[in-house]
């Protein structure tokens, strides 16, 4: 009996050590753990969707290999519903290296606005919900979150139609310019079409003109459309009515909205 | 009263010797905390109270150990020795929140799974545990032995 407790004693010893040596050494392999993330790049890709793009730089000079390392970023609207996911993995960084990812986030802006047409006309403070996932050690499972609060800057912020400008054409018609003005609050550069009807008072379409309007990311755009409507008769007023804005650009296309002037 | 004075001589040789053997495992298992506090101490600053935590382990680890060997040679020893691994599982369940550990720093959380490393442990306890308790009624079959003359 003496013999099999003595044997037990010393397997439990060693397993004891090995655990403390293993537990200590990975908690300090931590201490060498390093993540840098870059600042994210935006773009559009061929199929018309917005890709947001963050290098993310990890290095690992610790003692054990890390597993399963991934990062996942949730952007949540203001009601709190998800509206983009994107998730990077990398299977396995050994001890020593150095990997340099990139942390690809695809959206489409059509889909967005399918939500709700206020991110193209309204700055919205969405929700960003960043994890970090690896198996530090090869075994221990470690997880981080962050919430954080990521600005939605509007393609069209304050787009607004001025008073058309009439000015003598030819005996039936008259040519009427529109002030277009918006800022661009987007983290991107905006080219898109601007069609416009106008409509009197009872729904009779006056004339229609397209323009296209091009802003850079923060900046305001100021312009103008120019559209040939009829020489008003006594049946026929232009001082107040309404106009439909149709918008198109290789990232979304949106309308009619309605506009009223007068 | 020479028997007297031998018994009590006897009795503070085994006293001494004991405390010596109490202060060896005592300073080695405190130096085996100072090495593995030099590796873990980076991390104090991540994790609030890791210090304190590991702090109060070490201290009422230490008092057993030092109890365990002063009583040992009786059956005492293989109480303050179950104690301690009873103990060992019970903080390190405590103290690790049942083998999922998180905290919050800022607007940041951060959860480890140690379900594995705590399983692991717990079954090394059980298996101290019952070495223990064979050792125990080990010590108590070879005094119920009837001693040959």
């Amino acid at each position: 009996m003496n013999v099999s407790i003595r044997m037990i004693g010393i397997a439990t010893t060693v397993f004891w050590i090995f655990v403390v040596i293993f537990a200590v050494s990975a908690m300090y392999s931590v201490k060498d753990l390093r993540f840098e993330f870059g600042e994210p790049q935006a773009s559009v890709t061929s199929e018309g969707k917005m890709l947001l793009s963050m290098p993310i730089t990890i290095v690992n000079t610790g003692y054990y290999n890390i597993r399963n390392f991934n990062v996942t970023t949730l952007i949540f609207d203001a009601e709190n519903m998800p509206i983009v996911q994107g998730s990077t993995s990398v299977p396995i960084i050994q001890k020593g290296r150095e990997i340099t990812t990139s942390h690809n986030i695809t959206f489409s802006i059509a889909d967005l606005l399918q939500k709700s047409e206020r991110y193209l006309f309204e700055d919205v403070a969405l929700r960003a919900e960043e994890r970090i996932g690896l198996w530090a050690a090869e075994v221990i499972p470690v997880e981080a979150r962050a919430n954080i609060s990521l600005p939605w800057g509007a393609p069209l912020y304050n787009f607004a139609l001025g008073t058309p400008q009439y000015s003598a054409y030819n005996r039936t018609h008259m040519r009427a310019e529109i002030p277009i003005s918006f800022e661009n609050h987007a983290f991107f550069d905006l080219a898109c079409n601007v069609g416009v009807r106008m409509f009197d008072d009872s729904s009779r379409l006056l004339g229609a003109g397209a323009t296209s309007v091009e802003a850079l990311q923060h900046s305001a755009y100021d312009g103008s459309l120019t559209m040939y409507v009829p020489v008003p008769t006594s049946d026929t007023s232009m001082t107040s009515g309404y106009f439909e804005v149709n918008f198109a650009s290789s990232l979304f296309s949106f309308g009619p909205m309605v506009i009223h002037y007068g | 009263m020479v028997k007297a004075g031998n018994n009590s001589k006897s009795f503070a040789k085994t006293v001494a010797v004991k405390a010596v053997k109490a202060a060896a495992k005592g300073a080695i298992f405190y130096l085996a905390y100072l090495v593995a506090w030099t590796f873990i101490s980076p991390l104090s600053d991540l994790v609030p109270g890791l210090q304190q935590t590991i702090e109060a382990f070490v201290m009422v680890y230490f008092v057993l150990i030092i109890v365990g060997e002063f009583a040992s040679g009786s059956i005492f020893q293989y109480f303050f020795s179950a104690a301690k691994i009873l103990f060992v599982i019970g903080y390190m369940m405590y103290t690790l929140n049942g083998g999922v550990f998180g905290i919050t720093i800022e607007n940041v959380s951060l959860m480890v799974d140690l379900r594995l490393f705590m399983l692991i442990a717990v079954v090394l306890g059980l298996l101290g545990l019952a070495k223990t308790m064979l050792q125990a009624v080990s010590y108590m079959s070879e005094k119920a032995e009837p001693k040959l003359v």
